[in-house]
């Protein structure tokens, strides 16, 4: 069977990227590398286990979920909206990062990473947990499981998760509006 | 569920042997108690896995060894496993060898009659020497002061002299065969499948009190959300099964077909990995026949192109990147689609509930593994599931690509 191309347009990041013509059963994140240079989502397992490629994947709903890049064809995407990890930071005009999206800060703050393979899909993850709490807040008590459920599937071959698990939970408990009576 | 009618026969049932029989005469008469030989434990332990006694009588979450609280969910209501361990209280350890044959083979326990959930009906069938063996291991597990759960069931099902009248209706003493044979491996096969195994209990479908259609053994039944396909020889046959690959499947729970999930998982775990190749090559034996039916070639099925487009469009979209672009499957990730067993099924609702609800990560025998397959049915909708479904069907099940959205919607 030949591979046949199509074309693939979605919105990256806030940009409209596209149409391009992409064979239809290349995976979203060789799509990313290879066409459209966005190399920051990492390929770990290659198989929907690790978390490593996970991007954001935003509904029309005004929801947003992980989304497994390595697992998911990039023409899945066609029409949808999409964040990797380029799209967290502010950027000037010369494509400069000015400021850090706030997990982003804490993750440094908090030394979360070594070699920051997993990072990306740490981000991703993080953010989504954080977009979710603002519609959802939760209880005090259930911060620490909600965390952990959160991030749970994503894999780290360094941290030991530890400063992972402390820089979202800072960020969680002191942005108001994600645990439920804070202001 | 069950029809009204038939609540309103049993109603019937039950109350004409309140009338006419009372509690039944339990002979404590007992052969004389031989001391159990190491041998006989250890028999006894090979006989207790192939009959799978841990299934429902070991509790999954770390629960001492048959010390019972598993939950069989049926049409009936919630039953429990009990416990089978020697404790004096709880379990079985003041019951007799022979009671605990007649536990097996009349579904009599001292205190109470089983309901048939226990698989009496094919224990019925086994040799004294084996309850035998089988009582002198149990006996020989430490004892669990673990107490029995009681059972959920609905009205007129959770009074149990029903049962005498069910035994009467359905209890049989041989089950009926699905495959001809002679061999001694396929006289051995049937004693394994049949009476140890008893594959039937959930192969066979089942009528509106229960009891299995004998006129059509191991054809499939759907006890549970995964049904259990035909494993008939013509069965089998047609989803590409050859004995070989059945005895692989049963040493390893994974086979070019496809690799164990629902209820057959953990009896590959608990039960067939540990059989002998003897006894494994006869079951696969037993169930395709002395002479087993070739193999059926994979064909491909025309179907609506568009449909079909769109359903590979989907596939590849949000499978092939685990299960290949050409449904070739990965070793220890994914199980092949193309011949996949379960795609060329007939009956599409496994394929359909599988892709739904996804499947846990599993682990096999000698460090083989499948790893968590992402349930789907918040991703796609009743009319994409039923284009993927036949997309799957016609290009790699031989299958019509019948599947109706309402179809799927029927099992979300
Ligand atoms: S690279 Fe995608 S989950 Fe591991
Ligand atoms: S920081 Fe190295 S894998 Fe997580």
């Amino acid at each position: 069977m030949s591979i046949a191309n199509k074309p693939l347009s979605m919105t990256i990041n806030g940009k409209a990227v596209g149409p391009l013509n992409v064979p239809d059963g290349l995976m979203m994140i060789d799509f990313l590398h290879e066409y459209v240079a966005l190399t920051g989502s990492r390929l770990g397992c290659g198989q929907g286990v690790c978390r490593a490629c996970v991007a954001i994947l935003d509904n029309p709903d005004g929801t947003s979920e992980e989304i497994r890049t390595c697992i998911t064809g990039a023409h899945f995407f066609q029409g949808k909206k999409v964040r990797t990890i380029e799209g967290h930071a502010k950027l000037n005009e010369k494509g400069e990062v000015v400021e850090l999206s706030q997990i982003q800060q804490k993750f440094l703050e908090h030394y979360s990473f070594q070699c920051g393979y997993c990072t990306p899909g740490f981000v991703n993850a993080a953010t989504v947990l954080v977009e979710k709490l603002k519609r959802q807040p939760v209880d005090k008590d259930q911060v620490e499981e909600t965390i952990t459920e959160a991030l749970n599937d994503h894999i780290c071959r360094c941290t030991g998760y530890v400063r992972y698990y402390e820089a979202v939970k800072d960020v969680v408990m002191n942005t108001p509006g994600l645990v439920k009576g804070s202001k | 569920m069950i029809a009204k009618p038939f609540r309103f026969v049993l109603i019937g049932l039950v109350t004409a042997i309140l009338a006419g029989c009372g509690a039944e005469a339990s002979s404590t008469a007992d052969k004389a108690a031989a001391p159990a030989s190491a041998e006989q434990v250890a028999r006894g332990k090979y006989l207790a896995r192939a009959a799978d006694c841990a299934a429902c009588h070991t509790a999954e979450d770390g629960g001492a060894p048959f010390a019972g609280g598993v939950a069989l969910e049926t049409p009936f209501g919630k039953l429990f496993g009990t416990n089978i361990t020697p404790d004096k209280d709880h379990g079985i350890g003041n019951w007799s060898a022979d009671d605990f044959y007649k536990a097996l083979h009349d579904g009599v326990a001292p205190d109470k009659r089983l309901y048939p959930a226990m698989p009496y009906t094919s224990y019925r069938s086994l040799s004294r020497d084996d309850t035998d063996a089988l009582y002198a291991y149990f006996m020989s597990v430490k004892p669990a002061k673990v107490a029995n759960k009681e059972d959920e069931l609905h009205f007129p099902f959770n009074l149990r002299f029903g049962i005498v009248f069910w035994n009467m209706l359905f209890l049989k003493d041989s089950l009926p065969d699905a495959s001809t044979g002679q061999s001694a491996s396929w006289q051995r096969g049937r004693y394994l499948a049949g009476a140890l195994g008893h594959c039937a209990e959930c192969h066979t479908p089942r009528g509106k009190l229960g009891q299995l259609d004998l006129d059509k053994p191991l054809t499939g039944g759907v006890l549970a959300r995964i049904g259990a396909p035909d494993i008939t020889p013509a069965g089998l046959a047609a989803r590409g099964w050859t004995p070989k690959d059945l005895e692989t499947f049963f040493a390893t729970g994974v086979a070019p077909q496809g690799s164990a999930y629902g209820e057959m998982y953990p009896v590959i775990h608990l039960s067939s990995q540990h059989l002998s190749k003897t006894d494994l090559t006869a079951m696969a034996t037993y169930l395709m026949g002395d002479k087993p039916p070739a193999p059926a070639p994979l064909k491909t099925v025309a179907a609506d192109a568009a449909e079909l487009n769109a359903g590979r469009q989907l596939y590849t979209a949000v499978c092939a990147g685990c299960h290949g672009r050409e449904g070739e499957g990965k070793p220890n990730v994914t199980v092949a689609m193309k011949g996949n067993s379960t795609v060329r099924n007939a009956d599409p609702r496994n394929l359909i509930v599988a892709t739904l609800d996804g499947i846990k990560e599993q682990r096999f025998p000698n460090n083989g593994a499948m790893q968590e397959m992402p349930g789907f049915a918040n991703k796609l909708n009743d009319k994409e599931m039923a284009q993927l479904a036949n997309f799957l069907r016609a290009s790699w099940g031989g299958q019509a690509a019948d599947v109706t959205a309402d179809a799927v919607k029927a099992l979300r």
